[in-house]
């Protein structure tokens, strides 16, 4: 829809970018996942590196949007598009800092479970690149990938009450230290997040087609 | 549909006794928001049930029976159908369809492990679909 209707040179290079930003998002998904499930610290570098490529790949964006892409009523909606996303970046970066300092006998209590929710970003992150590959091909219906946004969402947040539960009633792992106590709560909190910010993507993007009927 | 049991299946099980009242079974439900409770054997030689909702509704509430003074085992269907955790979802469909069931559990040897509900099979496709 976006490509059918806006053609120009400038909305072909942002709508690249964007596409470029996603990629990259679902890369730092995909690091995030291998770091969690084969524990390389070394791989959790590898997220900081794909956050700054982002942040280029959203500052063209942005630039190109005000050098004079889309209508003016699109351009806020496309700004507001990317800068969501880039919280999943905040996230993704978090998290991966706080695993490296992370107390294994606590982490092993909910290790499992962890592994799971970054899997289900990773599968969240492409089923968002494939959502806005519809809107900009006006391939497939976007709602039914926000159902399935939302369907995992919803997974991840039973899962994160299972994490809480866990830790609760882990007598091995008892918490006595404060800065592991915060150490372990920015881990999960950071990782439970970053699925909040994707679904928020996926239902701005659906705005954004109700916008262009 | 080429996963197996092991990845979609709920390995939150909700148990009851069987030696419970259908009364501690409707608390249960309605507390946990869910329609089935797995019903634990009650001693080697016994083997699992289920109680739904709908066991309950049609063999309790409507007969108009106090749910207190019934116990779980006299209404639990039983035996349970199982399969093990490598079998194919396209299979558990195919059970679904031809017993009329609305879940299917999953065991590993003979302790069940984990349970697919039409929500699992159904947020899978969902998932699967918006994928491809």
């Amino acid at each position: 829809m976006l490509k059918k209707l806006f053609g120009g040179g400038l909305e072909k290079q942002v709508l690249n970018f964007i596409d470029k930003y996603l990629e990259t998002l679902h890369k730092a998904t995909q690091c995030l996942h291998n770091l969690i499930k084969k524990e390389e610290i070394e791989t959790s570098y590898c997220i900081e590196n794909l956050e700054r490529e982002a942040d280029v790949l959203r500052r063209e964006i942005i630039a190109k949007i005000y050098e004079g892409a889309f209508l003016p009523y699109l351009r806020p909606s496309l700004c507001n598009f990317i800068e969501i996303l880039e919280k999943a970046f905040e996230y993704l970066k978090i998290c991966a800092f706080e695993y490296r300092y992370l107390n294994q006998n606590i982490y092993s209590a909910i290790k499992n479970l962890c592994i799971q929710v970054a899997k289900i970003n990773v599968e969240m992150c492409l089923i968002l690149q494939k959502a806005f590959s519809s809107l900009e091909n006006k391939k497939e219906d976007i709602r039914e990938k926000n159902l399935a946004i939302r369907v995992c969402e919803k997974k991840i947040d039973e899962l994160k009450m299972e994490i809480m539960e866990s830790l609760r009633n882990c007598e091995v792992c008892a918490i006595t230290n404060f800065w592991e106590g915060k150490n372990i709560s920015e881990f999960i909190e950071a990782l439970v997040s970053i699925s909040d910010v994707i679904e928020d993507a996926s239902d701005y993007l659906y705005i954004l087609e109700l916008s262009l009927k | 549909m080429n996963k197996k049991a092991k990845e979609i299946m709920n390995t939150k099980l909700e148990t009851i006794s069987p030696n419970a009242t259908v009364y501690d079974a409707i608390e249960k439900l309605i507390d946990k928001r869910i329609r089935s409770l797995l019903v634990v054997p009650e001693n080697n030689e016994d083997e699992y049930g289920v109680v739904t909702i709908r066991n309950i509704i049609f063999n309790v509430i409507i007969p108009e029976i106090d749910p207190k003074n019934i116990k779980i085992k006299e209404i639990a269907s039983r035996p349970v159908i199982a399969v093990s955790k490598d079998t194919h979802i396209n299979e558990i469909y195919f059970l679904m369809k031809t017993n009329n069931i609305a879940r299917v559990f999953v065991k590993e040897d003979e302790r069940i492990i984990g349970v697919i509900s039409f929500f699992d099979l159904l947020n899978y496709i969902l998932v699967e679909k918006a994928k491809s």
